[in-house]
């Protein structure tokens, strides 16, 4: 069963298509990691999954319901840009949230007691957000979002602005989360995180579908014609090797991209430089995002014709 | 509904609990109260202050009554009604009349400028003739200030007519009782009771004819002022804070306006029970208590109800369409100036309640619940027509702004960082 159906939905805004014509099915019960770059069309998707805005055309279904204003008592959702009320306890705060999806008090206390002491929280339960420092409101804010046990968790940059120790907590609590059986979608610019994560992963760019799939069958379907070299000196004479397509520097490693047989990169290599590692990969997530996303020269020229 | 009913016990909460409330519900009325006492301490205060005025009394005949008028003002005696100790008083300095007038004049006034003087007046002889044309030249700096001109005519006329009759050889004495002024009582109207017997009309009392219909009015300003801006506060708070899309995860935004709206009336319902419990108190104490008719109770919730549903949704709207304060304290001036209509027409609707003016004025819907409640609680009350069509209209226009509200809220709760015009709201209230 698909936790979330999409069929040929669009969206417009006056004059801007965000989401164009996009279908996708998440099954439940899996962790679907939802990429794409700043104004792609993510959080409008979000937002008409969550009922917040409809769609102009196409069919939306969360678990085999159409009517996405009753599922979505079903969903938990952490939005990107996050708020709480300030002069709120923390303990008020999480009855609100989860009495607003319909739960009885008693099972909300329960999964509040349950998620504060995961999250080391007991001592400011009863203190008011504006007490708490960033990394523990965005805990209170993850708890918010699961208080009501939900079947679907939306979660819009969940790591952002975090430390790597409280990173860690909310990894945690995320996969606690899916032990459960909770499906979530999740949306990031963090490719290692969505790599790392996310037993599907899904790319949207400028309204469109792009990637759809595991990891395994996205960079299947790029090749190997990904390379990872270490040589002595510059990484200059990298770039004027034949069937070189593009070179990314990591500093201490290089990452190319190669048009021809990698073996003939390194035979024509070995004659320029002392190679260290020479190691043929598949493209990384980030390589295939930026090649989806990079801007092409024409729209360079535009955009520093209008700067 | 239940996440209507959730909102609204939330926001609900938070108001009352808030030190604010508390604080609010006792300040509130002390301060209207005390800007009230203050306006009459002040406005008594300097009425009351000795004015001194020069007197040049070319006739050489008025100044001596004038300075007993004075003083019998002074001590509170009026030409009409019981003595008041009330008022300004006034003080009368003889000044010699001087060959060069240009000149008297000139230092008069300076003495004026230096505050010595208030006033000067110039009596001429002409004054006693009883076919004289003359006229008393009266020299202020503060011609606004009209008790003294006024007294000083008065008082003049007084004497000066008491002298006319004594050279065409009538007495004062029969004058004056002759002239005798005639005093009013005032009443009420006399009714028809149920059983036929008629009622007689009840001597006006101010308090029950007017002090306590204006009473009633200004509760229900004070609620309605004090409850409804907070929603623009509440909403603008969420959306700056990005708590509106949390909230849009799991409430539609007409549920979120709605609960809003029903938190507020709880409030004011409070603010109202606690208000009129101390008004009935009050009114139980200094024997008004039959004032207190329920079906004016019953007027009163209507008029609440539809006045903080039709605020609420304004302010609501104008805290969902900004995005920080500045914007929300620009698009607020026409909502308050519609609040501030009945403020500043219930003078003119208490003392024509009938009149053109205040039958259209209480037809306006902002200013019904308001203006309708008054002229409802005058002695003369308004025909049953014209409080039924003012209720209907101000419910559709409460319809209205509540759906237009919730097209606004609907488009601008996910609006952020840009100010918006009127016109992008109309465009939002009709996509």
């Amino acid at each position: 069963m698909n936790a979330i159906h999409l069929a040929r939905v669009s969206k417009r805004f006056g004059s801007h298509l965000a989401v164009s014509d996009l279908s996708l099915d998440v099954p439940a019960g899996s962790v679907y990691g939802f990429i794409g770059p700043n104004g792609s069309g993510k959080t409008t998707t979000l937002r008409m999954i969550l009922h917040i805005l409809l769609p102009d055309a196409g069919h939306i279904e969360v678990f085999g319901d159409p009517r996405t204003d009753v599922t979505r008592d079903q969903i938990g959702y952490l939005p990107e840009e996050r708020g709480l009320y300030k002069k709120m306890k923390v303990r008020r705060l999480l009855r609100y949230y989860g009495e607003l999806k319909g739960k009885p008090r008693k099972f909300i206390d329960d999964e509040i007691g349950r998620w504060i002491d995961q999250m080391s929280l007991g001592a400011w339960l009863d203190r008011p957000i504006e007490t708490l420092s960033k990394g523990m409101a965005q805990k209170v804010q993850f708890i918010a979002a699961i208080v009501s046990r939900p079947k679907l968790l939306i979660l819009d940059e969940p790591f952002s602005g975090l430390d790597p120790v409280n990173a860690d907590v909310l990894r945690d609590a995320i996969l606690a989360v899916r032990r459960q059986g909770t499906t979530i979608l999740f949306s990031t610019h963090d490719m290692n995180v969505a790599e790392r994560m996310c037993d599907r992963i899904f790319m949207i760019f400028r309204g469109r579908k792009v990637l759809d799939g595991t990891l395994d069958e996205i960079q299947s379907a790029y090749g190997s014609d990904t390379v990872r070299v270490k040589i002595d000196g510059s990484p200059a004479v990298l770039d004027a090797l034949p069937g070189v397509v593009s070179v990314t520097d990591f500093g201490q490693l290089q990452e190319v991209r190669v048009a021809g047989d990698p073996q003939e990169l390194l035979a024509m290599l070995v004659t320029r430089a002392r190679v260290r590692h020479f190691e043929v990969t598949r493209p990384s997530l980030h390589d295939i995002f930026v090649r989806i996303a990079k801007p092409t020269p024409e729209e360079l020229a535009h955009e520093a014709a209008h700067a | 509904m239940h996440r209507v009913l959730t909102v609204a016990r939330s926001e609900f909460s938070s108001a009352v609990r808030s030190r604010g409330f508390l604080i609010g519900i006792m300040i509130m009325p002390l301060l209207f109260g005390a800007a009230v006492l203050l306006q009459r301490v002040v406005e008594r205060q300097a009425n009351s202050s000795l004015r001194r005025v020069g007197v040049v009394d070319d006739t050489g005949q008025l100044f001596r009554p004038l300075a007993a008028a004075a003083e019998a003002w002074n001590r509170g005696k009026r030409d009409i009604g019981p003595d008041v100790l009330d008022g300004p008083r006034f003080a009368v300095e003889q000044i010699a009349p001087q060959p060069d007038r240009q000149a008297l004049r000139l230092t008069l006034s300076e003495r004026v400028r230096k505050q010595e003087l208030f006033a000067f007046v110039e009596l001429p002889p002409g004054l006693l003739d009883t076919s004289g044309s003359a006229r008393i030249r009266y020299y202020s700096a503060a011609p606004a200030f009209r008790e003294l001109p006024d007294w000083l005519q008065r008082a003049i006329l007084k004497e000066v007519v008491s002298r006319r009759f004594i050279q065409a050889n009538v007495s004062p004495m029969v004058v004056a009782s002759l002239l005798k002024p005639v005093g009013t009582d005032e009443f009420g109207l006399a009714t028809r009771e149920t059983d036929g017997h008629v009622r007689e009309a009840q001597e006006l009392d101010r308090v029950r004819t007017v002090g306590i219909p204006v009473a009633f009015m200004f509760v229900l300003f004070l609620v309605v002022v004090m409850t409804t801006p907070q929603l623009m506060n509440s909403v603008l708070e969420e959306k700056m804070s990005r708590i509106s899309e949390v909230l849009l995860g799991s409430v539609h935004p007409f549920e979120l306006m709605l609960g809003k709206l029903l938190a507020s009336t709880a409030v004011s319902a409070v603010m109202t029970t606690v208000y009129l419990t101390g008004g009935g108190w009050a009114a139980n104490r200094w024997g008004y208590l039959d004032v207190l008719d329920p079906l004016m109770i019953v007027w009163f919730v209507v008029f609440l109800l539809l006045s903080v549903l039709m605020y609420g949704s304004f302010f609501i709207a104008i805290g969902a369409a900004c995005s920080d304060l500045k914007d929300a304290q620009n698009l607020m001036g026409p909502a308050m100036m519609l609040l501030m209509v009945p403020a500043l027409t219930w003078t003119l609707v208490a003392r024509a309640p009938q009149s053109a003016f205040a039958v259209g004025a209480s037809l306006f819907p902002p200013a019904t619940p308001f203006l309708m409640l008054l002229r409802l609680a005058l002695p003369e009350r308004p025909p049953s027509w014209q409080v039924i069509l003012g209720m209907l209209l101000t419910l559709v226009a409460t319809m209205a702004v509540v759906w237009a509200a919730g097209r606004i809220v609907r488009t601008g709760l996910l609006m952020q960082g840009k100010g918006v015009t009127v016109g992008e709201m109309w465009r939002w209230i009709r996509a």
